[in-house]
Protein backbone atom coordinates (compact mmCIF):
# COMPACT_ATOMS: atom_id res chain seq x y z
CA UNK A 1 0.00 0.00 0.00
CA UNK A 2 2.75 2.44 1.00
CA UNK A 3 4.93 3.55 -1.91
CA UNK A 4 8.49 2.17 -1.72
CA UNK A 5 10.28 5.52 -1.13
CA UNK A 6 8.14 6.69 1.85
CA UNK A 7 9.27 4.23 4.51
CA UNK A 8 13.02 5.03 4.32
CA UNK A 9 12.16 8.75 4.35
CA UNK A 10 9.95 8.32 7.41
CA UNK A 11 12.72 6.38 9.17
CA UNK A 12 15.19 9.14 8.30
CA UNK A 13 12.79 11.79 9.64
CA UNK A 14 12.28 9.94 12.94
CA UNK A 15 16.05 9.44 13.22
CA UNK A 16 16.66 13.18 12.72
CA UNK A 17 14.13 14.06 15.44
CA UNK A 18 15.72 11.57 17.82
CA UNK A 19 19.20 13.01 17.12
CA UNK A 20 17.89 16.56 17.67
CA UNK A 21 16.35 15.57 21.02
CA UNK A 22 19.54 13.77 22.14
CA UNK A 23 21.75 16.73 21.10
CA UNK A 24 19.37 19.17 22.83
CA UNK A 25 19.34 17.20 26.08
CA UNK A 26 23.14 16.77 25.90
CA UNK A 27 23.50 20.55 25.47
CA UNK A 28 21.24 21.21 28.50
CA UNK A 29 23.31 18.84 30.65
CA UNK A 30 26.64 20.14 29.31
CA UNK A 31 26.29 23.44 31.20
CA UNK A 32 27.58 25.40 28.21
CA UNK A 33 24.56 27.69 27.95
CA UNK A 34 25.41 31.06 29.61
CA UNK A 35 22.64 31.86 32.11
CA UNK A 36 24.20 35.04 33.56
CA UNK A 37 21.82 37.99 33.38
CA UNK A 38 24.71 40.21 32.26
CA UNK A 39 25.18 38.04 29.19
CA UNK A 40 22.83 39.57 26.59
CA UNK A 41 20.50 37.50 24.43
CA UNK A 42 20.94 37.45 20.67
CA UNK A 43 18.44 39.62 18.70
CA UNK A 44 16.67 36.45 17.58
CA UNK A 45 16.24 35.26 21.18
CA UNK A 46 14.95 38.72 22.19
CA UNK A 47 12.47 38.66 19.34
CA UNK A 48 11.31 35.15 20.21
CA UNK A 49 10.90 35.95 23.93
CA UNK A 50 9.18 39.30 23.27
CA UNK A 51 6.78 37.84 20.75
CA UNK A 52 6.04 34.82 22.91
CA UNK A 53 5.30 37.05 25.93
CA UNK A 54 3.18 39.60 24.06
CA UNK A 55 1.11 36.99 22.25
CA UNK A 56 0.62 34.90 25.38
CA UNK A 57 -0.44 37.84 27.57
CA UNK A 58 -2.70 39.22 24.86
CA UNK A 59 -4.47 35.88 24.41
CA UNK A 60 -4.78 35.19 28.14
CA UNK A 61 -6.06 38.70 28.93
CA UNK A 62 -8.60 39.04 26.13
CA UNK A 63 -11.61 37.98 28.18
CA UNK A 64 -10.83 40.15 31.24
CA UNK A 65 -13.50 42.74 31.94
CA UNK A 66 -12.14 46.21 32.74
CA UNK A 67 -14.05 48.04 35.52
CA UNK A 68 -16.08 50.99 34.23
CA UNK A 69 -14.82 53.37 36.91
CA UNK A 70 -11.06 53.01 36.58
CA UNK A 71 -9.95 56.64 36.48
CA UNK A 72 -10.99 57.80 39.96
CA UNK A 73 -9.10 59.65 42.69
CA UNK A 74 -9.66 56.83 45.19
CA UNK A 75 -8.14 54.24 42.87
CA UNK A 76 -5.22 56.54 42.03
CA UNK A 77 -4.39 57.04 45.71
CA UNK A 78 -4.66 53.36 46.60
CA UNK A 79 -2.87 52.19 43.47
CA UNK A 80 -0.20 54.86 43.82
CA UNK A 81 0.90 53.82 47.27
CA UNK A 82 1.01 50.16 46.20
CA UNK A 83 3.04 51.06 43.10
CA UNK A 84 5.55 52.87 45.31
CA UNK A 85 5.79 49.87 47.63
CA UNK A 86 5.81 47.08 45.05
CA UNK A 87 6.82 48.31 41.59
CA UNK A 88 8.96 51.45 41.62
CA UNK A 89 12.33 49.76 42.03
CA UNK A 90 11.92 48.01 38.67
CA UNK A 91 9.47 50.20 36.75
CA UNK A 92 10.75 53.60 37.96
CA UNK A 93 9.20 56.94 38.96
CA UNK A 94 9.00 60.24 37.01
CA UNK A 95 12.31 61.53 38.40
CA UNK A 96 14.22 58.25 37.87
CA UNK A 97 15.98 57.12 34.73
CA UNK A 98 17.38 53.84 36.04
CA UNK A 99 17.81 51.70 39.13
CA UNK A 100 19.95 48.74 40.13
CA UNK A 101 17.11 46.48 38.99
CA UNK A 102 16.74 48.08 35.54
CA UNK A 103 20.50 47.83 35.06
CA UNK A 104 20.73 44.24 36.27
CA UNK A 105 17.60 42.49 35.01
CA UNK A 106 17.66 40.83 31.61
CA UNK A 107 15.38 41.56 29.79
CA UNK A 108 15.20 45.01 31.44
CA UNK A 109 11.78 45.76 32.98
CA UNK A 110 9.75 48.34 31.03
CA UNK A 111 9.89 51.96 32.22
CA UNK A 112 6.22 52.53 33.06
CA UNK A 113 6.65 56.30 33.42
CA UNK A 114 6.81 56.41 29.63
CA UNK A 115 3.93 55.74 27.24
CA UNK A 116 3.96 52.11 26.13
CA UNK A 117 3.18 51.92 22.40
CA UNK A 118 -0.07 52.97 20.79
CA UNK A 119 -2.18 50.10 22.10
CA UNK A 120 -5.70 51.21 23.13
CA UNK A 121 -6.27 51.95 26.82
CA UNK A 122 -8.68 49.12 27.50
CA UNK A 123 -6.49 46.49 25.92
CA UNK A 124 -3.45 47.82 27.80
CA UNK A 125 -5.39 47.81 31.08
CA UNK A 126 -6.35 44.16 30.52
CA UNK A 127 -2.75 43.15 29.82
CA UNK A 128 -1.42 45.10 32.80
CA UNK A 129 -3.98 43.51 35.09
CA UNK A 130 -3.08 40.03 33.87
CA UNK A 131 0.68 40.60 34.18
CA UNK A 132 0.39 42.04 37.70
CA UNK A 133 -1.85 39.21 38.82
CA UNK A 134 0.00 36.30 37.20
CA UNK A 135 3.55 37.59 36.73
CA UNK A 136 5.86 36.41 33.94
CA UNK A 137 7.95 33.28 34.17
CA UNK A 138 11.75 33.67 34.41
CA UNK A 139 11.60 37.43 33.98
CA UNK A 140 11.75 38.82 37.53
CA UNK A 141 8.07 39.85 37.38
CA UNK A 142 6.30 38.14 40.30
CA UNK A 143 2.64 37.13 40.44
CA UNK A 144 0.97 39.51 42.92
CA UNK A 145 -2.34 37.66 42.66
CA UNK A 146 -1.78 35.26 45.57
CA UNK A 147 -1.47 38.08 48.13
CA UNK A 148 -3.62 40.78 46.54
CA UNK A 149 -7.28 40.74 45.52
CA UNK A 150 -8.48 41.83 42.07
CA UNK A 151 -9.74 45.19 43.30
CA UNK A 152 -6.33 46.08 44.64
CA UNK A 153 -4.68 45.07 41.37
CA UNK A 154 -7.16 47.21 39.40
CA UNK A 155 -6.16 50.17 41.59
CA UNK A 156 -2.55 49.70 40.48
CA UNK A 157 -3.71 49.44 36.84
CA UNK A 158 -5.66 52.70 37.30
CA UNK A 159 -2.51 54.37 38.57
CA UNK A 160 -0.44 52.99 35.68
CA UNK A 161 -2.85 54.57 33.18
CA UNK A 162 -1.98 58.03 34.52
CA UNK A 163 1.64 57.49 35.54
CA UNK A 164 3.26 58.69 32.26
CA UNK A 165 1.58 62.10 32.68
CA UNK A 166 2.63 62.70 36.29
CA UNK A 167 5.27 65.21 37.35
CA UNK A 168 7.68 64.20 40.15
CA UNK A 169 5.72 66.43 42.57
CA UNK A 170 2.36 64.89 41.64
CA UNK A 171 3.88 61.42 41.88
CA UNK A 172 5.24 62.13 45.37
CA UNK A 173 1.86 63.28 46.68
CA UNK A 174 -0.12 60.44 45.11
CA UNK A 175 2.22 57.69 46.23
CA UNK A 176 3.04 58.83 49.77
CA UNK A 177 1.40 56.41 52.15
CA UNK A 178 1.54 58.63 55.20
CA UNK A 179 -1.13 61.19 55.97
CA UNK A 180 -0.39 64.88 55.42
CA UNK A 181 -1.43 65.39 59.05
CA UNK A 182 1.39 63.20 60.30
CA UNK A 183 3.89 65.68 58.89
CA UNK A 184 5.37 67.42 61.85
CA UNK A 185 7.05 70.25 60.02
CA UNK B 1 -7.97 11.16 61.43
CA UNK B 2 -10.61 13.87 61.71
CA UNK B 3 -8.74 15.47 64.58
CA UNK B 4 -5.55 15.61 62.49
CA UNK B 5 -7.42 17.20 59.59
CA UNK B 6 -8.89 19.77 61.95
CA UNK B 7 -5.45 20.63 63.37
CA UNK B 8 -4.00 20.87 59.85
CA UNK B 9 -6.82 23.16 58.71
CA UNK B 10 -6.41 25.38 61.78
CA UNK B 11 -2.66 25.75 61.19
CA UNK B 12 -3.19 26.39 57.48
CA UNK B 13 -5.84 29.06 58.07
CA UNK B 14 -3.63 30.73 60.69
CA UNK B 15 -0.73 30.81 58.24
CA UNK B 16 -2.98 32.28 55.53
CA UNK B 17 -4.24 34.92 57.93
CA UNK B 18 -0.68 35.90 58.84
CA UNK B 19 0.37 36.12 55.17
CA UNK B 20 -2.72 38.22 54.38
CA UNK B 21 -1.80 40.62 57.18
CA UNK B 22 1.67 41.00 55.69
CA UNK B 23 0.07 42.49 52.58
CA UNK B 24 -2.25 44.77 54.49
CA UNK B 25 -1.66 48.40 53.36
CA UNK B 26 -1.93 49.53 57.00
CA UNK B 27 1.27 47.56 57.70
CA UNK B 28 3.18 50.00 55.50
CA UNK B 29 1.87 53.08 57.30
CA UNK B 30 4.46 53.04 60.06
CA UNK B 31 7.35 55.29 59.03
CA UNK B 32 5.69 55.95 55.67
CA UNK B 33 6.67 58.97 53.62
CA UNK B 34 4.32 61.91 54.04
CA UNK B 35 3.01 63.82 51.01
CA UNK B 36 4.89 67.00 50.20
CA UNK B 37 1.81 69.18 49.95
CA UNK B 38 3.86 72.36 49.92
CA UNK B 39 4.81 71.58 46.30
CA UNK B 40 1.15 72.08 45.33
CA UNK B 41 1.47 75.76 46.12
CA UNK B 42 4.18 76.12 43.46
CA UNK B 43 2.09 74.47 40.76
CA UNK B 44 0.53 76.66 38.11
CA UNK B 45 -3.07 77.02 39.24
CA UNK B 46 -4.35 78.01 35.79
CA UNK B 47 -3.28 74.61 34.50
CA UNK B 48 -5.01 72.72 37.31
CA UNK B 49 -8.19 70.99 36.26
CA UNK B 50 -10.30 70.29 39.32
CA UNK B 51 -12.34 67.67 37.47
CA UNK B 52 -9.19 65.63 36.76
CA UNK B 53 -8.95 62.59 39.08
CA UNK B 54 -5.19 63.24 39.53
CA UNK B 55 -5.92 66.72 40.85
CA UNK B 56 -8.81 65.42 42.95
CA UNK B 57 -6.56 62.76 44.45
CA UNK B 58 -3.91 65.36 45.31
CA UNK B 59 -6.52 67.63 46.87
CA UNK B 60 -7.90 64.69 48.84
CA UNK B 61 -4.44 63.81 50.10
CA UNK B 62 -3.49 67.37 50.97
CA UNK B 63 -6.84 68.87 51.97
CA UNK B 64 -6.38 68.32 55.70
CA UNK B 65 -2.83 69.58 55.56
CA UNK B 66 -3.86 72.68 53.60
CA UNK B 67 -6.68 73.45 56.04
CA UNK B 68 -4.23 72.97 58.88
CA UNK B 69 -1.75 75.35 57.23
CA UNK B 70 -4.46 77.89 56.52
CA UNK B 71 -5.60 77.75 60.15
CA UNK B 72 -2.01 78.15 61.33
CA UNK B 73 -1.45 81.06 58.95
CA UNK B 74 -4.66 82.69 60.16
CA UNK B 75 -3.62 82.15 63.76
CA UNK B 76 -0.16 83.62 63.23
CA UNK B 77 -1.73 86.48 61.29
CA UNK B 78 -3.99 87.19 64.25
CA UNK B 79 -1.03 87.05 66.61
CA UNK B 80 0.92 89.37 64.36
CA UNK B 81 -1.86 91.92 64.19
CA UNK B 82 -2.90 91.60 67.81
CA UNK B 83 -3.20 95.11 69.33
CA UNK B 84 -0.76 95.91 72.13
CA UNK B 85 -1.65 96.88 75.75
CA UNK B 86 -3.85 99.97 75.43
CA UNK B 87 -5.17 98.87 72.04
CA UNK B 88 -6.41 95.60 73.47
CA UNK B 89 -8.95 97.49 75.54
CA UNK B 90 -10.46 99.05 72.46
CA UNK B 91 -10.27 96.72 69.45
CA UNK B 92 -12.00 99.23 67.19
CA UNK B 93 -9.01 101.55 67.44
CA UNK B 94 -6.74 98.95 65.84
CA UNK B 95 -4.73 100.34 62.94
CA UNK B 96 -2.65 98.50 60.35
Amino acid sequence: MVSPGVLPRLKCFVFMIAVTIVVGVAFIYSGFYPVGADDRHTPVTYWALDTLRERSVSRAAQSIEVPVELNTSTRLLRGGSDYQAMCVSCHLAPDMSESDFTKGLNPAPPNLTQHQGDENLESRARSQFWVIKHGIKASGMPAWGPGHDDERIWNIVAFLQRLPELSPEQYQILTARGSANSNNH
Amino acid sequence: MKKNTLIFMTILSSLLAVSAQAHDPEKHMKGAETPNCASMKNMEHSKMDRSDPVMQAMMEKCMDKMHQDEAQALESDKMHHQPKNSETKNPTSHKH
